[in-house]
Order: structure tokens, then sequence, then C-alpha cells
């Protein structure tokens, strides 16, 4: 009986010495040592799932440890990022979804559960696009000139966007101020099902990413008359910017950003964000990104802080210009 | 290219043993997730996209998540059968008659006419895809806001007459429902409604929190008073395959389901759901018998399976056509295209005819396995009753809780099941029929947007609903739906007459 209690306690004892070696062992070892989750806040599919698929694709050839996307979708996008704000800052959360519109548009409409540009740490900017205005294929309307003619003559001007005060809805809603033309903006479940009403021609005018305008454009469904950022869209360089056709619009688009929990380590961040600049300048990763129309735009921590809190004022004049409450 | 000589290419595609290989996981990951609660096609097609980077092949990679797609309609009609658990919203209806027969020993009988219509619906819808997909394609086109509101106020319509019950009790539950959907986001303003300052509640209700909720646990907690009553599944198990006069009996109804469901399928959003609905109603009123229907009726359960799963491949025609993606499930099929390379709409049979053609074969070789599959497999979801009822309840709660958990990854979705189980308790003990109640909350939302939606191009002017012909004919059924049913519960009222109207 002695004997075998000796051999078990040498065994617990051989155990623990073990753990705590094995404990040291990975204390000492670099980070990453276990696979990092990313959250994506919205859902499976959308544009910003995609690019985090995308990315996950070529992460692996760059890091010892690949990674784990989760889809945390409602309320917009926020319900993901408040997730990602109160996770454990050890550098194995990720979020990829920050500047999606929800951080930078909402809270100057509604109260937040947190302070989108205090509460969660920037990373890096992977990709950036534009919001591509558009109308049918049919429609005799070619550029903003006909469409401001077109509203000037009395007909009512309809646009699907894709949601209540998103970014596209904002886009609208400056052109109709800014060109001074009356739009009725009119929020679909979303940028597919928007797109979808105004390929039956139910509308007269939309908008949308790239990504999912591109293919009807390719069909002749869909003519992009212009484009809302302050230069070309790099997967649409015969469209002309709003501001080109004398209309001072220029948003952020929707900008594809990843953040940590506040307080992780500052070494970690900056090996996720070194190691995404080598996938955004890999060649395959290029080419994947473009076959989903997403360009690539990478910004780095410091200029990708700088860049949130230039956009984030922007649209908070932007708002308080156009008197959008919700 | 020709169609037929389009078809033999991509049978010379599916036919591979690579592909065949892919078919069959993807029809048998697609039956597995059917039945398994909480973890829907979409969710495992997402889970499933990384292997599709390694796979190489697009035409493989998205036969197998085709495959999973239809797989898991099929898959869907088990636990509606067996246990009153609908996965999807499709399935609710399912589960009306389906769960009446599993508790009359007939589960058998229903689980294999639910296959066999799955495989006759399939082919016919999938027949349909190859020869008229273009010209079909334009027809989801055509369904703007008003055409949706007119479609879908009819589902409600329909999900309130089905209920055996009183029509009042199925208006008060349909109600219930329709405030369950407001939770949330406002539609068109994006206003924050009925959250009580909580930032889950922002998100809304899930439906298979609330299908789970209510039918599942629901029914679970409803057996619990009385033991007794469940012997009667155990004991008189019966034949476990569909008998000739069960065939005679659904035929025509999974013809009828067949084509409603491909043609309600190619309407992006809610177009599986409706198709069960119409053809529930549409065989209800068709019956000889319609007192049957809601006590275990054969046609209850194989004319909106059939309807269903013929829904599931006509949605593949947008998508394939047009490059819009009807559904969630659907959307992350056009993801995985896109990642590879390939953008889905009018120039996918002309840039990449291997892919167009190839999926659509393989969805001929996958309805033929799901069969080989399924009816096998029928005779052991069969014996899975004879597990005491107390083993397998907890089971079921086991399994509920981990999928609903799932779906979203949120703990408060666990909580919202517990109090949506006490709300389908409280409702078999008041007699009210908890069908409508997941219907109105799937429907509910569409209603209320697509109406909002129609107002504002109309500029207020209501008859944009009856001056377009598709929601000017729909408007009318509805119409007519109203008044008939109306004058047929008066003429019973004041003369008395016993005799059903058919």
């Amino acid at each position: 009986m002695t004997h075998m209690r000796k051999v078990t306690l040498f065994l617990i004892l051989a155990l623990v010495a073990m753990l705590a070696a094995g404990g040291l062992c990975f204390g000492a070892e670099k980070y990453p040592t276990k696979p990092i989750q990313v959250i994506v806040p919205f859902s499976a599919g959308g544009s910003s799932d995609l690019t985090a698929r995308t990315v996950e694709k070529f992460w692996t050839k760059y890091s010892p440890q690949p990674m784990l996307i989760i889809n945390k979708p409602g309320a917009g996008g926020v319900l993901g990022e408040e997730y990602v704000v109160r996770s454990k800052p050890d550098g194995y959360i990720l979020y990829v979804g920050q500047g999606s519109g929800h951080d930078l548009v909402m809270p100057h409409l509604q109260k937040m559960p947190f302070d989108p540009l205090k509460d969660i740490a920037p990373v890096a900017r992977i990709s950036i696009h534009s919001i591509v205005i558009c109308v049918s294929g049919k429609s005799p309307i070619k550029s903003m000139k006909d469409l401001i003619a077109y509203a000037n003559k009395g007909n009512k001007v309809t646009a699907a966007v894709s949601t209540a005060a998103g970014s596209v809805d904002l886009v609208m809603r400056a052109i109709a101020k800014r060109a001074n033309i009356p739009i009725t903006t009119v929020p679909f479940a979303g940028g597919a099902d928007s797109t979808t009403a105004l390929a039956g021609g139910h509308l007269v005018i939309g908008g949308g990413h790239p990504s999912e305008v591109m293919p009807h454009i390719k069909a002749g469904r869909f003519r992009a008359i212009g484009v809302a950022l302050d230069r070309r869209d790099p997967t649409l360089p015969n469209v002309p910017t709003l501001k080109e056709q004398g209309i001072n619009v220029a948003t952020w688009g929707s900008v594809k950003g990843v953040a940590v929990p506040l307080g992780t380590p500052p070494e970690i961040i900056e090996y996720i964000s070194s190691t995404l600049k080598k996938v955004c300048e890999d060649a395959e990763f290029k080419k994947a990104m473009a076959s989903i129309s997403q360009p690539i735009d990478y910004l780095n921590t410091k200029d990708w802080t700088a860049f949130m809190q230039r956009a984030y004022k922007d649209y908070g004049d932007l708002i308080k210009e156009l008197d959008i409450k919700i | 290219m020709d169609i037929f000589t389009g078809l033999i290419n991509g049978f010379s595609i599916a036919l591979t043993g690579t592909n065949i290989l892919f078919c069959f996981l993807g029809a048998l990951i697609g039956t597995a997730i059917g039945v398994l609660p909480g973890l829907g096609p979409a969710a495992t097609i997402a889970l499933l996209l990384p292997m599709t980077y390694v796979i190489g092949s697009p035409v493989t990679a998205i036969i197998m998540m085709a495959g999973i797609y239809y797989g898991a309609m099929y898959g869907g009609s088990t636990t509606s059968i067996l246990l009153n658990l609908p996965g999807e919203a499709a399935s609710v209806v399912t589960c009306i008659d389906g769960y009446q027969m599993a508790k009359k020993g007939r589960a058998g009988a229903a689980l294999g006419i639910a296959a066999i219509g799955s495989f006759i619906a399939g082919t016919v819808a999938v027949l349909g895809l190859t020869f008229f997909a273009p010209p079909l394609a334009e027809f989801a086109l055509d369904f703007g806001p008003p055409e949706y509101f007119a479609l879908t106020t009819l589902g409600l319509l329909l999900a309130v007459t089905l209920s055996g019950g009183s029509i009042t009790k199925g208006l008060i539950i349909l109600f219930v429902g329709l405030l369950l959907a407001m939770v949330g986001l406002d539609p068109i303003s994006g206003k924050i409604r009925f959250t009580f300052g909580s930032i889950v509640l922002q998100g809304g209700f899930d439906f298979v929190t609330l299908a789970m909720g209510v039918f599942g646990l629901g029914e679970i907690l409803y057996n619990l008073e009385s033991t007794l009553k469940t012997e009667i599944v155990t004991t008189k198990l019966g034949k476990v395959f569909p008998t000739l006069k069960d065939w005679a009996d659904s035929k025509w109804a999974i013809f009828r389901g067949s084509v409603i469901g491909f043609f309600v399928g190619i309407i992006p959003g809610g177009g599986a759901v409706i198709s069960s609905l119409a053809s529930y109603a549409i065989e209800k009123k068709y019956s000889k018998h319609p007192e049957e229907f809601g006590q275990g009726a054969i046609q209850g359960v194989a004319g909106p399976e059939s309807a269903n799963n013929a829904a599931s491949s006509s949605s593949f025609i947008p998508l394939l056509t047009l490059g819009i993606p009807g559904n969630a499930a659907i959307a992350m099929i056009f993801a995985a295209l896109m990642i590879q390379g390939i953008t889905p709409g009018p120039f996918l049979v002309a840039e990449h005819p291997d892919v167009f053609w190839g999926v659509i074969a393989s969805m001929y070789i996958g309805n033929a396995m799901l069969l080989v599959l399924n009816l096998p497999m029928v005779g052991i979801w069969v014996q899975m009753l004879r597990v005491p009822y107390g083993i397998l309840a907890p089971i079921i709660v086991l399994f509920t809780t981990v999928g609903v958990y799932s779906v979203q990854n949120q703990v408060f979705d666990i909580y919202s099941m517990l109090f949506f189980a006490a709300l389908g308790y409280g409702m078999r003990k008041l007699n009210f029929d908890p069908a409508p109640l997941p219907l109105a909350f799937v429907l509910g939302p569409m209603v209320e947007r697509s109406l909002r939606q129609s107002l504002l191009i109309s500029g207020g002017d209501l008859t944009i609903f009856v001056s377009r012909p598709i929601s000017g004919t729909l408007v009318a059924i509805f119409v007519l739906l109203v008044v008939g049913q109306t004058a047929f519960y008066i003429k019973r009222k004041t003369g008395g007459k016993k005799t059903p109207a058919t």
C-alpha cells in the first residue's frame, strides 16, 4: 500500500513538474501559440466576412497559428464589437470590421454601449471601398447631371439603400442635399436585397459596394453613374467620382479595419499589424481580393488610428449638416 | 451551348470519382445537420468554406455545398416528424401532421413519404432548372416591394387558417408572433423597438431559438405531465414503410407540392416557407377529408415536404442566372463562388459551363443519393422512439441547447429559448395551436418592411398594390379567400349544415 502511495505521489509530483515546465515553456514561447479567434460582427457571406475569410486563407502563410472566424452578427455590428471590447486583451481575440459604419455613424445617432474610439485598440486597415451609385441599364439617366435634370422635371427619385442610416443611405441623403433635389430613400434588409430590387427596376437609383453591384454592371443590368469617394475606385476606373461631376459628396465608403481589445500588449499589436501587411502584399492575396471586388488599402496602426478619428469627425459633421435623426 | 450537350457535359463532370464522393459527402453532411437542431446549412457551409480552398476545383466545392443545402432540407423533416422540432421555418408545417402521425405509430410512413416526396420534388425542380432557368429568372426580378407585401400577407392568412383550431385563437397567436418579430431594429427607420435598454435584444429574437423553445422544449414540458401518452408511440410501431394506400393518397399532393415549390422557390427570400404553407392549404382544400388534417393526414406531410424541397432546388435559379442570392445559405454558396474567382450571373453558362452544368447534373445524382441514404434510415429513426422518454427528453434538451447556442454564439439565446418553452407550454395548456407563431414571426418582418417600402415608393398611394399585375392578382386571391371563408363560416353558423364545402 505504502509503495502504491509513493508511486502515486511521485506520479503527481512529476505531473505537476511537467505542467509547470510546460507552462514556463509556453510562457517563453513567442506569440502566437494557439489559434487566434477572429470576430466578424456581421453574418457569413457579407463583404466583411468575405474579407476576413480571404485574409484567413493567406494568414497561415505568414503566421504559425491559424485564424478561427466567428460570426457574431446583430444590432448592425454593435453586438460583435461589444463582445470584443469586453474580451481579454491577450492577443487571441481579433476584430475584423472596425470602421464598418456602426462605429463611425451610429454614435452620432444613438447611445452606444461603448466608445468606439476609446474602448478598442485599432491595429490596421486592410481595405476600403467606395459606394457606387447605379441606375438600371435601361434607364435614360447616364450621369449625375442627367439625374438632377430628371428630378428637376418633377419625376420622383426613389433610391434603394441597404439599411436605414447606413453608408449608402447617408450618401443618397448627402446627394439630395448638395444637389438640391428630392430623393426618397427606401431601406432594405441589406445590400443583396436593395441590389435585387434595383435590378428589377422597382426604384430609380440605388447604390452599393462594388462587390454587390459589379456582377450587374458586367451584365448590363446596372449602369454606374458615380462613385462617392474622394478618388476613383480601382475596381471601376472609368466611373467618375461625384466630386468630378460637381456634387461635393465624398464619404469613406466601407472600411475594413482590424482591432483588438484595449490593453493588448503593443508587441502583439505590432505582430498582427506587420503580419497583415505581409498578407496584403501577397500577390495571391491581391488576386483573391480582386475576385471579390475588394480593393486592398493597407494602413499601419498609427495611420489607421488617425484615419478612424478623422472619419468619425467627418461623419459627425455630415450627420449634423443633413440633420439625420432616427 | 445546347441544353442537352450542356447536360451531357455536366454529367461527365459530375460523374467523376471525386465529384461523386463530394456530392455524397455534401448529402451526408446536409442530412446530418438537417436532423441536428440549430446548426443550419448557412452556418455549416461557412464552417466548411476554408476546406474549399484546399479542394481546388471550384465545381467540386460547389457540388458539395449544394448537396449540404438540399440535403439539409431532406433531413429537416426527420426531427419535425419524430420530435415536433422544426429546424427551419419551412419545416413548421410538416410538424402539424407529421408529429400526429408519429404519435399514432405511423412515424415510418411519414418519414418514408417525406423522403419519397422530397426525391420526386427535387428531381422535378432540377428538371425545371435544367430547361427553364433563364426565362424564369426574370420572374424573380418582377417581385418588388408591393409583390412581396401581397405574397407575405397571403402567407399570413394561410398561417392562420391552416391550424385546425379556432380562428380567433389562431389570430391571437399570429399577433403574438408579429409582436415578437418587432423586437429589435425598426426595418425602415432603424429605431430601436421593445428592447427595454438591452443590447442583445437589438438583434431581435432568433428563429431557431423561438422554434426550439415553443415546439421542442414546450412539447417536452407538456409531455412531462402525461407519461402515459407517449406509450402509444413506442408500442405501435406498425409497418415501417409507407403502404401502397399511403402512396395512392399522397401522389398528387407530392406533384402539386413539387410544382408550387418550384415556382414559389424562385422568388428570393421566404420562398420555401410560403410554398410549404400554400401546399398545405391546397391539400386541405382538395382533400375529401379535410377534418383529418391536423390529426395525421399523410397529404399534410407529403405536400409541404415536396414543396420545400422543390423550392430549395429552384432557389438556385436566381443565383446561377442572375447572381442574386435568395437566402442565407445560397449567399454562402455565392460567397464561395466569388472567393474561387467565379462570378455567378448571366455569364456563368458561357464563361464557366463546367460549373453551371456540373452543379445541375450533380443535383440529379445528389437527389438519388439522398433517397438511398434516407430510406434505410427511416427504420433506424423509428427505433429511436423506442428509447424511454425519460432518457430521450434530456438528450433532446441537451441537443437543442447546444444547437441554439451555436446559431449566434450567444448565451442569451439559451435563456430566451427557456422563455419560449414556457410560452409553448402555456399555449398547449390553453389549447392554442402553436403553428402560426413561428410562421408569423418569419413572415411578419417581411410584411412590415414591404408595406412601408411600397408606400415610400408610391408616396403613400395605396393603389400601388392593385395596379401592378402580380401584386394585383395576389391581392385578388387574398380577398377571395377571406370572402369565401367568411361566407362559409356564416353559412355553417346560421344554416347549421355540417357538410364542408369542397
